[in-house]
């Protein structure tokens, strides 16, 4: 039931991946001193419990130093597969490496790994700093390493005058500082955050994400595995990232690069929910446009995935990318019949119904918003907007 | 990172995860399933050694024993329907009627499990017995000759002692239960014109069946089960199963017939207690709180 | 809060008292007077007396109540270490042994006590092990009527326990001894020490088992009490009943004080 989907055929336009990670910072040279730089690869992992497929032949390479985000809805698969690495479900097929290093039969253990999980799981009868070495005692590290190394991490993640509490008298965002520090203290060489944010606050959740870029700009070297169901989080700190429905990797690239040209219809609406236009693709035009037709309109758009003239595609518009026309142009053009206008505070929202398709727009505030029932002409530029090909719909259920 | 990485050592033999449930299950094998499976062996062969099921048939249809399941049936029956009626009134004043000191009330309830169930039985008889408390004020109230209240050595002394002993066991679930009742809920229902009867006709019920029908099921095999009580209030006319084995065992000597009971009680409690598993499982009566 | 009117709690409230004192005051309050009274002939005990906690506090009482202490104590440290084993041992199953071996364990709670008295006494009786009329047919009883509750305990405690500890534990490094030592135990800690307050509650009230298999020389109180009310000397069973009910709560409340420290750090 499971076709294998490999990331590379999915990878989107790769242009700017990465650039190779520079020198450590400072700060961090001492927590990682002898690290060696690894990443994590799946190889046709596959993970099925009884019959149910819960990750179908997932094949990714997380690259060194490189954050990864897999996100996707409840159920798709992407903690399992964030399970997998730390070594919690075994799969059924398919193999896991960290570095050049095959684990998948390693114990979780023994796998070095660093792990943050959503409710932080600190260890109750412990303070903060007797969390933090747990994993340095464990391992029989010698006393002197661990009264160095405790301080360090905490003040990497600004607890160290926390050191001395339980956690119960921790707010959920100290208590997460914490556990990320308890999670770095072992030099791991890889770190895999599930949901970390998810439950704090709006708030302290920007806050935290913040922190985290941080953490990265101070820790070049460490490859992050981050597992979130929040598109937010996963553009603002994933290099890559791999979205993920029904235990199967749909797609996957560098953030912008997804983000801009989505290379199918789920990743489009999952990721920064896009208006979505039926049309046909007409003929290719210079500089990788191409042009379709939407009813009776002749659009312009970007075709970075080479979909073939006269196919029936998906024209995916982010609701930011749509402009209220001005002047008489006449080339993009979309016109429809206002339903609704609502002021956001610092944005406008409008719906249109466009030649029966409900398109969203949003915008600056507008001094004089349109009316609900009157006309409105909306344009586009040619370069934001993407050709998406039209999978066939899902079986409901499936 | 050398000093820190753990390697797992590829030779180990990796044992299966089951190994470590062995102890605890050979101790438990040797203490307790085989004695029991030597009743089993002794009500069928009895001490000569050879298969029969004559004196199990003897045995079963006589009517020693046959007024002995009676009587367990119907006392456990009786006091079960009793721990659930008393059970729900007390809990719901406690959980929905809340008054200062509810809390140790609770906690009461809980140290009352821990007691012996033959105090109550001993208390009863300076209470109700023909020269307790009841009667001697009576007696002495309304001048009689005779004690007026005579219950306590038949099987009602019995019932009511148990509906004392194991009403708890039916209001810790519930408690639990009803915690979890949202108050909003009922407030709500106020709200809406609901009269008291009416909420707990429609809110508090449905959510307290699942403890209710779990208390329950426990509360009966604990009754079948009971043997101290009985032991202790001494009514010459209430044989239960468990006092019957007793009697045969220790009293008379004959252990053929004490095993060929057992085999009988012991089955009718496993019975009661598969029940009881299938409740608890059936309606989430994990959530309930139960041991 | 379901009823509203101020006469209607306070209704509900007399009710449930009267209820509470009528059903648990009463009867706590009898045994306790009667282990005190004299002579009660009439409504009341005619006069008070010492003299049945004197008589507990020797003899064959006092070594009765020795004796049950000490097989509570044995008997629930054995089962705590049995449950404890099972319950943890059981946790890393698959579902279905799992569920199988979990109604094992708790079988001998569904056993009627004289059942399982019975069935030890048949048992050890015999070769190849004889143990009838030694002290340990007394202890075994009690820790089989006990084990399930222990058991139950501990899984139960187990249960709530969030998986994440154990596996941010072992992503940390920690292998398995080290993380049952260090994180587990610690953190079920209160279920162990309710687990075995329970135990030896359970263990110093049991008669039906004991009553089938006690030697000579090897009496616990509730068997004690029985033999006394048995020959009318039902004062003196009153104020071994109150004995036995007091040092039981002594050891709950001392236990339930560390466990709730426990709880706290």
């Amino acid at each position: 039931m499971a076709t294998p989907v490999s990331s590379q055929a999915l990878r989107a336009d790769d242009a700017s991946v990465s650039e190779a990670r520079s020198a450590f910072s400072a700060a961090a040279a001492p927590l990682l001193a002898g690290g060696r730089v690894r990443g994590i690869g799946f190889k046709d992992v596959t993970v099925a419990y009884g019959g149910l497929v819960v990750l179908a032949s997932l094949t990714l390479d997380v690259r060194p130093g490189e954050i990864v985000a897999l996100i996707g809805p409840s159920g798709s698969g992407k903690t399992t597969a964030l399970r997998a690495v730390a070594g919690f479900v075994r799969p059924t097929r398919g193999r896991i490496t960290i570095g050049d290093r095959d684990v998948t039969d390693v114990a979780p253990y023994a796998r070095n790994i660093g792990m943050v999980v959503q409710n932080y799981a600190l260890f109750p009868h412990m303070r903060a700093e007797e969390n933090v070495a747990f994993g340095l005692r464990a391992r029989g590290v010698s006393h002197a390493v661990v009264r160095e190394r405790v301080p360090e991490c905490l003040r990497l993640v600004g607890m160290e005058a926390y050191a001395k509490r339980f956690p119960r008298e921790l707010s959920g965002g100290q208590q997460q500082r914490v556990a990320i520090a308890r999670a770095l203290a072992i030099r791991p060489q890889v770190l895999l955050l599930d949901e970390p944010l998810s439950a704090l606050d709006a708030q302290i959740r920007r806050s935290m994400l913040d922190e985290l870029a941080k953490l990265h700009r101070d820790l070049p070297s460490l490859t992050v595995l981050y597992v979130t169901h929040d598109q937010t989080e996963a553009l603002t700190l994933a290099d890559h990232i791999g979205i993920m429905r029904d235990g199967k990797l749909v797609a996957f690239g560098a953030s912008r690069t997804l983000y801009r040209h989505p290379p199918n219809r789920f990743s489009a609406e999952f990721l920064g929910r896009a208006n979505l236009l039926p049309v046909t693709s007409l003929e290719p035009k210079a500089g990788g446009l191409a042009q379709v037709r939407f009813g009776e309109a002749v659009l312009a758009a970007t075709n970075p995935h080479g979909l073939p003239q006269g196919s029936q595609c998906l024209l995916c518009v982010r609701p930011h990318d749509l402009r209220l026309r001005e002047g008489e142009g006449t080339h993009n053009i979309l016109a429809g019949i206002v339903e609704s206008v609502q002021w956001q505070g610092d944005l406008h929202a409008i719906a249109l119904n466009v030649q029966g398709h409900k398109l969203r727009l949003t915008c600056a505030p507008l001094g004089a918003p349109p009316e609900a029932g009157t006309p409105l002409a909306l344009a586009f530029d040619p370069h934001d907007v993407t050709l998406v090909p039209e999978t066939p719909p899902e079986k409901p259920g499936g | 990172m050398a000093d820190l990485a753990v390697t797992s050592s590829p030779g180990s033999v990796r044992l299966p995860p089951g190994i470590w449930a062995v102890p605890p299950l050979l101790v438990l094998g040797a203490l307790f399933f085989y004695p029991l499976s030597l009743i089993l062996r002794q009500a069928l062969f009895g001490d000569e050694g050879a298969f029969s099921l004559a004196h199990f048939g003897e045995v079963v249809g006589s009517r020693l024993f046959l007024d002995g399941l009676y009587h367990t049936l119907v006392i456990a029956v009786s006091a079960t329907a009793g721990c659930l009626l008393l059970g729900f009134v007390l809990s719901l004043v406690i959980a929905f009627v809340p008054f200062p000191g509810a809390k140790l009330v609770g906690r009461l309830i809980d140290t009352f499990i821990a007691l012996p169930t033959f105090l109550v039985a001993l208390a009863f008889t300076f209470i109700y017995g023909s020269s307790g408390l009841l009667n001697e004020s009576l007696m002495r109230l309304l001048d009689l000759s005779l004690p007026p209240v005579d219950f306590l050595y038949s099987q009602w002394g019995v019932i009511l002692s148990e509906i004392t002993v194991y009403t708890p066991f039916v209001m810790r679930p519930l408690l639990a239960a009803f915690s979890l009742v949202e108050a909003s809920q009922i407030e709500v229902a106020s709200s809406l014109g609901a009269k008291p009867m009416r909420i707990v006709r429609q809110i508090i019920l449905p959510a307290a069946l699942p403890a209710l029908i779990a208390g329950g099921s426990l509360c009966l095999l604990l009754t079948v089960n009971e043997f101290g009580i009985v032991l202790f209030i001494g009514a010459k006319d209430v044989i239960t199963l468990p006092l019957l084995i007793y009697d045969k065992a220790i009293q008379e000597f004959d252990y053929t017939t004490a095993c060929i009971i057992a085999v009988v009680n012991v089955a009718l409690s496993l019975g009661l207690y598969s029940l009881y598993r299938v409740a608890v499982a059936h309606l989430a009566g994990s959530r309930a709180g139960l041991v | 809060m379901l009823v509203w009117s101020k006469a209607g709690r306070v209704l509900a409230w007399v009710t449930a008292a009267l209820l509470f004192a009528l059903i648990y005051g009463v009867p706590i309050g009898v045994i306790a007077l009667a282990s005190f009274s004299g002579q009660w002939n009439d409504v009341l005990p005619s006069h008070l007396t010492l003299a049945h906690y004197i008589n507990a506090m020797r003899g064959d009482s006092a070594e009765q109540t020795q004796v049950s202490i000490i097989t509570g104590f044995a008997a629930s440290a054995a089962a705590l270490i049995c449950g404890s084993w099972a319950a943890l041992a059981l946790r890393n199953l698959m579902r279905l042994p799992r569920r199988v071996l979990d109604v094992i364990f708790f079988v001998p709670s569904a056993v009627p006590s004289v059942s399982v008295g019975l069935a030890l006494l048949v048992a050890f009786s015999q070769p190849p092990v004889l143990l009838n009329g030694t002290r340990a047919i007394v202890l075994i009883a009690h820790f089989v009527l006990i084990s399930a509750f222990t058991y139950g305990n501990v899984a139960a405690g187990l249960a709530r326990l969030p998986p994440e500890y154990e596996q941010v534990a072992e992503s940390l490094g920690a292998r398995p001894f080290y993380r049952l030592r260090r994180v587990i135990l610690p953190l079920v800690a209160p279920y162990l020490i309710a687990a075995f307050s329970l135990s030896f509650a359970l263990s110093m009230g049991e008669l039906g088992a004991t009553v089938m298999i006690y030697p000579p020389g090897w009496v616990t109180l509730p068997v004690g009490i029985f033999s006394l009310s048995d020959r009318g000397a039902i004062f003196d069973a009153s104020a071994l009943t109150m004995i036995l009910a007091l040092s039981t709560l002594l050891v709950l409340v001392g236990l339930s004080r560390i466990s709730s420290r426990a709880a706290v750090r």
